[in-house]
Order: structure tokens, then C-alpha cells, then sequence
């Protein structure tokens, strides 16, 4: 099982390059749907084996990180693999639906 | 996961948590089902002032948050999962959902309403990269920046009041000569020095490559058109009812919302409705509330019926 990591302007780029498939949650302390939608990031996280990483990365102390993928609307959902971003969820969604997305990036 | 229950509620937000306590309090096995997460849109609000019961402002998360424990407490289960059909079985009901289906004797639907949008060219290609519905959520991408938020009601000059202490300056854009807005709030924004209003004006593009640069606006009375630089745009533009699951159960008017009457049964036998599906709701916490546990207390008469 899985567990989400904290990344930042610093170490992000370190992730990339070490893992196969990420999916990062862009989120602030002032975001509420981010919050709540938490609890739902962990069980996807918990129920997924290390094969999948889950970021997070606070766009108030990691602007470069959000402004580099274009992130402009929180919570944001970004799907990488191989390096290279393949899909995108705006807004809060349900671990089924990040399922969803991630078995269409297969 | 339990296929069989008494009672399930669709939509997690302030009707269908309310009519969750209710039906917990009644001793009904309830599932919650949530497609987003459990509090519903006014979780998208910086604070609350006019809830009653709280003499200081509260955070709408936090009082989201307590109605979901609340339920909890009476033994309801909350399940964040999205409803893909509601359909007739024998004398009960089919919920399904992702890869699942559950089945009960009774449905609450209350699954709120969704964000309006202008459907004008450039809004959804721009839809997170400066344009916005979610103010509370994005101010942080427009610090010392300048936005426009467009609308007149309780929630566009909410979002231009959260927003002016980010950005450098803040235009709220309204179509009509006159805001709908609570009193207190219209009072607050016109003496806010960051908030400026353009009245009697409608947004007829949102424009930018990567990212929002500029709106193309139009004066209804002098019929001008200009293109005004804004780096970011917030629509608070009013919704629409999340109604499609219902339209081969019940009759739904024009624009989508049930009419029913205070006892909020429908049409179709063990299907009740709560908060913003329906017609003449205002979008306050508190009627949805009210309303959730009427639903809930109707739902509890039928199923008492069925005993």
C-alpha cells in the first residue's frame, strides 16, 4: 500500500524521474473542497500498490510546480507517466472516478 | 459493502445529510451516496454567517463536516461514490453506481444543483486555467492580480468580497442596474476600495492562449463592445438542477427542477426530493436543512406504511 508524499518546487523533479506513474493533488490550506476530498485521495492511495505514487504539493509554498503544469483551479488531479502528463481532473472528485482516470492512462 | 438498505439519499450535501440524521434517528439502515465530497457546494464559501444557531461567522466545511459525523453517529453509512442510474425494482429501488449496485425500499434524491456556465467561446478551453467557479478555491492563483466575477447574487459578491483581499482588484460584472444579493452583502462591496462594478453588462468571451488574458464585454445599453485584459475570471452565474436521473421517473419543468409540495413526495411511489432539485429553492444552507428533514419524515411515514 501506498502512501501520499508531500513534494515541493524542490524535490519534485526527483519524483518524476523515480517513478514510473504519479498522480499529484495541487491543493492550499484555504481550499475546502481540497480538504474533504482528502479522506477519498487516502483510501485510493491505501488501496493501490506502490506501482502508483501520490503526491501532494501546496501551490502557496510550490508556486514554480503549479505554474509549470498551468495548474490556475484547485483541487487539480494530474495524471504523469513516463514523465510526461497524460490527464487532468478539476475539481474534487471520488477515489472511483481517480480509478477511472488512471485505468484510462493505463 | 451491504446490497440492501432502507433508505438511500442521493447527494451528500446539506438536504441529504440532514435527511440522513433523520432517517439514522428513525433506526432505517441509510446509505449516503456522494459523487464529490460530502458537504456539497456551499463547502465552496469561505464562511457562513446566516446559518442559525452560530452568532460568529463558521466555516462552512466545518459545520459540513459535523452534519456528516452527526449521521454517522446514528449508524448511516456515507459512500463517496457517483450514481450512474435510479431505477424501478419490483416495489423498491436500484441504485447504480461505479462497478455496484444497491438496492432499497425508499430514495431520498437530493443531489443539488451544478454551476451554470455562460456556454460563450473560450470558457470551457480557459475552465481552470483563469476561469473559475470556485473562489475560495483558486484566490490563491490571483494574488495582486486582477479578476472579474460575474453574477449579482449571494454568491458572486461573496466571492468578490473573499477575493478582494488576494487580488489587486476585484470587477464584479452584473447583466442588470441592481444586485439580488443579501443587503449586508451589496453594503460591504460598495464600500469595498478594491471592488468596482460594471453594470448592465454580459461577458461575451472569455479570450487567451495557455491561460485567461482578456473578457470581450458588452454594454446592454450602449451596445459597446470592448476587450478588457483580466487575468482571472469567476462565474457565479447561478446553477442548474442535477436532475437527470429523474427525468423518466418524475415530471421536471423546463429548466430541469420538481415541483412538489411540502411534504416533498413525488410522483412515483418511495421516491422523495429534498434542497436544490427543487423549483422556487433560494440556495440557503438552512432551507435545504429544513427541507432534508421533511423529506426524511415523509420517507419515514412510507416506510412505517410498508412495516
Amino acid at each position: 500500500m501506498a502512501e501520499i508524499i508531500s513534494a515541493n518546487d524542490l524535490n519534485f523533479e526527483s519524483f518524476i524521474k523515480t517513478n514510473r506513474m504519479i498522480i499529484v493533488d495541487f491543493w492550499a490550506p484555504t481550499c475546502m473542497p481540497c480538504r474533504l476530498m482528502e479522506p477519498g485521495l487516502e483510501k485510493f492511495a491505501a488501496s493501490h500498490p506502490e506501482s502508483v505514487q501520490v503526491l501532494k504539493v501546496n501551490v502557496n509554498e510550490s508556486p514554480k510546480t503549479s505554474s509549470r503544469f498551468f495548474v490556475r483551479t484547485l483541487p487539480t488531479l494530474l495524471f504523469i507517466k513516463d514523465g510526461q502528463v497524460k490527464t487532468q481532473i478539476v475539481g474534487a472528485v471520488n477515489p472511483n472516478q481517480i480509478e477511472k482516470a488512471l485505468s484510462e492512462v493505463g | 459493502m451491504e446490497k440492501n438498505w432502507d433508505v438511500i439519499i442521493i447527494g451528500g450535501g446539506p438536504a441529504g445529510l440532514a435527511a440522513a440524521i433523520y432517517c439514522g434517528r428513525a433506526l432505517r439502515k441509510t446509505l449516503v451516496l456522494e459523487k464529490k465530497v460530502f458537504g456539497g457546494q456551499i463547502v465552496n464559501a469561505d464562511i457562513i454567517e446566516n446559518y442559525p444557531g452560530f452568532a460568529e461567522p463558521i466555516i462552512p466545511a466545518d459545520l459540513m463536516e459535523q452534519m456528516s459525523k452527526q449521521s454517522e453517529r446514528y449508524g448511516v453509512t456515507l459512500e463517496n461514490d457517483e450514481v450512474s442510474a435510479l431505477l424501478r425494482e419490483g416495489d423498491g429501488w436500484k441504485v447504480a453506481v461505479y462497478r455496484d449496485a444497491y438496492l432499497a425500499k425508499a430514495i431520498i434524491y437530493a443531489a443539488g444543483s451544478l454551476s451554470r456556465f455562460l456556454g460563450v467561446k473560450g470558457e470551457k478551453e480557459l475552465l481552470g486555467r483563469g476561469v473559475s467557479v470556485c473562489a475560495t478555491c483558486d484566490a490563491p492563483f490571483f494574488i495582486k492580480k486582477k479578476v472579474a466575477v460575474l453574477g449579482g447574487g449571494d454568491t458572486a459578491l461573496s466571492e468578490a468580497l473573499h477575493l478582494s483581499k488576494f487580488a489587486s482588484a476585484v470587477y464584479l460584472i452584473h447583466r442588470r442596474d441592481q444586485f439580488r444579493a443579501e443587503k449586508i452583502l451589496q453594503d460591504r462591496v460598495f464600500r469595498n476600495d478594491k471592488i468596482k462594478i460594471i453594470w448592465d453588462t454580459e461577458v461575451l468571451g472569455f479570450k487567451g492562449e495557455q491561460r485567461l488574458e482578456s473578457l470581450e464585454i458588452r454594454n446592454k445599453k450602449s451596445n459597446g463592445i470592448e476587450v478588457v485584459a483580466f487575468d482571472g475570471a469567476f462565474l457565479a452565474i447561478g446553477t442548474i438542477p442535477n436532475t437527470g436521473l429523474l427525468k423518466d421517473l418524475v415530471k421536471l419543468d423546463d429548466n430541469g427542477y420538481i415541483e412538489t409540495d411540502i411534504s416533498l413526495r413525488t410522483e412515483a411511489k418511495g421516491l422523495f426530493v429534498a434542497g436544490e432539485v427543487i423549483k422556487g429553492n433560494r440556495r440557503q444552507v438552512a432551507i435545504s436543512v429544513g427541507m432534508g428533514v421533511q423529506a426524511s419524515l415523509s420517507c419515514e411515514e412510507y416506510l412505517a406504511s410498508l412495516d
